[in-house]
């Protein structure tokens, strides 16, 4: 569903992504990681829009990605979580995935269909996000004002308000207790059994290893290994460069 | 009593006013294009009434189009540049419509003798209200009448996805894009809308003064049009209009004997308020409170899910 090809990017002399071919299965929950610095957050930011690549192509069901704007990627089925969390501070939670939820309804026919009752169809998909976030309690409350795990909640929310078919979630895991990483973890899962596909950047290895179907690792830039969370654990490669020593290759 | 109606007038031209820019700081822009806006409004309409003949009934409306359109075309290359840069840009905009009526000399005969704007000298002679027969109270009544109008508009406006999709622009522009809004929709959308308030603001202001010129509309206007919302605050319609009655009635009409020092209160109050106040006089808990007794215009958690946010 997503491709990319050859994809880099350069920051000065830098080179954060260096040829990358990664492939995104439809239906797939596929995590991407790596050391700090390795790329993953450049791969998100690429796929959504915000950089464009120095060289290379993507590709998103088919459709290429390099002329359109960010707006146009989320509108095609694109959507992202930030690593560090971008709400709307002073717009209620109900308003956030509100927000995310009506701009699928542009244009002269949205406009006639939000007349014509989906406007009523809006609201109970918001109510039933915010439900599956645990966050109907707290619809009028300002979305700055929120704990800092129901705000990674409600990002996550308003991301797959948009409709999105494929989520890319930067660490979504980040900062969160074990707790608050099992709820993730069933979200997540939650969200692939609504038939969305799922990229996700996680330092988090317990979570990765334990939610994700496929596993992509980069380092400086490069992708050094693909596979299976059982293949990827034990790689020589990942082990040296990322896990580091081969006793947390298991933790 | 005559100072009171004329008071009254200039609050709530400038209320207009203050809501047009309201508009457009909704999506965290700021313009100092309100007051070239209001100026076209304010020729427009008074060029329509007195050379074209037309009733001010079509003329207003007419106005607040050409304004809005007007911000429109001005919107699209403008608003690609943001934060100081659009304030450099939106004053020099500001400026060139300034000196476009400075320099336009179009006179024509009329039953009512030579009318039409004459350069440096002003557009005098708008005279629909007098020789109509309008009473100070009937004009007050339309003013108002109006301010009330575009409140009410606004209010639902700011209920609607419009407003909510404006706010999100003003909250965070990149997390806006990432959820699929277009950020120059967005953005334009709200210039014209405040370029149509402040051309019917200009309109109304036309002909009321009944003689209008090139210095009514100087970059001081402009900075008056920002300074009610910031004051005011966003969060509440309110806020702008009391923030109007409270630079134009007391600042600028109550102080009076002060001379030319209530400009240096201005400037000391906007910068008091940004650095003490930054969202506003009223803003929450105040506006809420406020919110409360006007019927919840848009405080800060406008929509529940259970029926209110008629999209």
């Amino acid at each position: 569903m997503l491709e990319l090809r050859q994809l880099s990017r350069n920051f000065g002399g830098v080179k954060a992504l260096d040829q990358l071919d990664l492939s995104v299965r439809k239906g797939e929950i596929l995590g991407l990681i790596g050391p700090n610095g390795s790329g993953k957050s450049t791969t998100v930011n690429l796929i959504a829009g915000l950089y464009k690549p120095s060289s290379g192509t993507l590709a998103f069901n088919g459709v290429d990605l390099a002329q359109r704007a960010t707006h146009e990627r989320a509108v095609l089925g694109i959507a992202r979580t930030f690593q560090n969390i971008r709400l709307f501070a002073n717009l209620s939670v109900w308003q956030n995935v509100w927000a995310a939820r009506v701009v699928r309804d542009a244009g002269w026919t949205g406009l006639c269909k939000r007349w014509l009752s989906s406007g009523r169809a809006a609201r109970d998909e918001v109510q039933e996000l915010l439900v599956f976030s645990g966050l109907a309690g707290k619809a009028d409350v300002l979305a700055g004002n929120l704990a800092f795990g129901e705000q990674r909640r409600l990002e996550l929310a308003r991301a797959a308000a948009s409709g999105a078919e494929l989520l890319l979630l930067d660490e979504p895991a980040a900062g969160m207790n074990a707790e608050e990483i099992d709820e993730l973890d069933e979200r997540i899962r939650a969200l692939r059994n609504q038939g969305r596909t799922i990229l996700l950047i996680e330092h988090h290895m317990e979570l990765v290893m334990a939610v994700c179907d496929r596993v992509a690792v980069l380092n400086f830039g490069r992708k050094i290994a693909e596979g299976t969370p059982a293949q990827v654990q034990n790689d020589a490669a990942v082990r040296v460069a990322y896990l580091g020593s081969e006793d947390t290759a298991t933790a | 009593m005559d100072f009171y109606f004329g008071l009254a007038q200039v609050i709530g031209v400038h209320t207009l006013l203050g809501l047009s820019a309201w508009c457009v700081l909704h999506t965290g822009q700021i313009s100092l294009a309100q007051g070239g806006f209001f100026a076209i409004g304010a020729y427009a309409s008074g060029m329509l009434t007195t050379m074209a003949d037309w009733p001010l009934g079509v003329a207003l409306p007419a106005a607040a189009l050409i304004s809005a359109a007007v911000a429109v075309a001005v919107g699209f290359p403008a608003l690609r540049v943001k934060g100081l840069m659009l304030v450099v840009a939106t004053t020099a905009f500001a400026e060139i419509v300034r000196l476009v009526f400075f320099n336009l000399k179009w006179r024509v005969n009329t039953p009512a003798g030579l009318v039409g704007p004459d350069g440096g000298l002003g557009f005098g002679g708008i005279r629909y209200f007098p020789s109509n027969g309008w009473s100070s109270v009937e004009i007050l009544a339309l003013v108002w009448g109006l301010v009330a109008l575009v409140m009410l508009v606004l209010a639902w406006l700011d209920r609607s996805r419009i407003g909510t999709l404006w706010r999100a622009v003003g909250e965070d522009e990149v997390a806006a894009q990432s959820v699929g809004i277009n950020l120059t929709a967005a953005k334009v959308s709200a210039f014209g809308i405040g370029g149509a308030i402040a051309g019917l603001s200009g309109s109304l202001f036309a002909h009321y003064a009944t003689h209008i010129e090139h210095n009514n509309f100087t970059i001081l206007l402009a900075t008056f049009a920002i300074a009610y919302p910031i004051l005011g605050g966003l969060s509440s319609l309110w806020g702008t209009v009391l923030a109007v009655i409270f630079i134009q009635g007391f600042l600028i009409e109550g102080l009076r004997f002060l001379g030319d020092w209530r400009s240096l209160l201005f400037g000391a109050l906007i910068l008091l308020v940004m650095l003490l106040r930054p969202n506003g006089i009223i803003s929450s808990p105040m506006g809420q409170w406020f919110g409360r007794w006007f019927g919840r215009s848009g405080g800060p958690a406008a929509p529940t899910p259970k029926g209110k946010a008629h999209a």
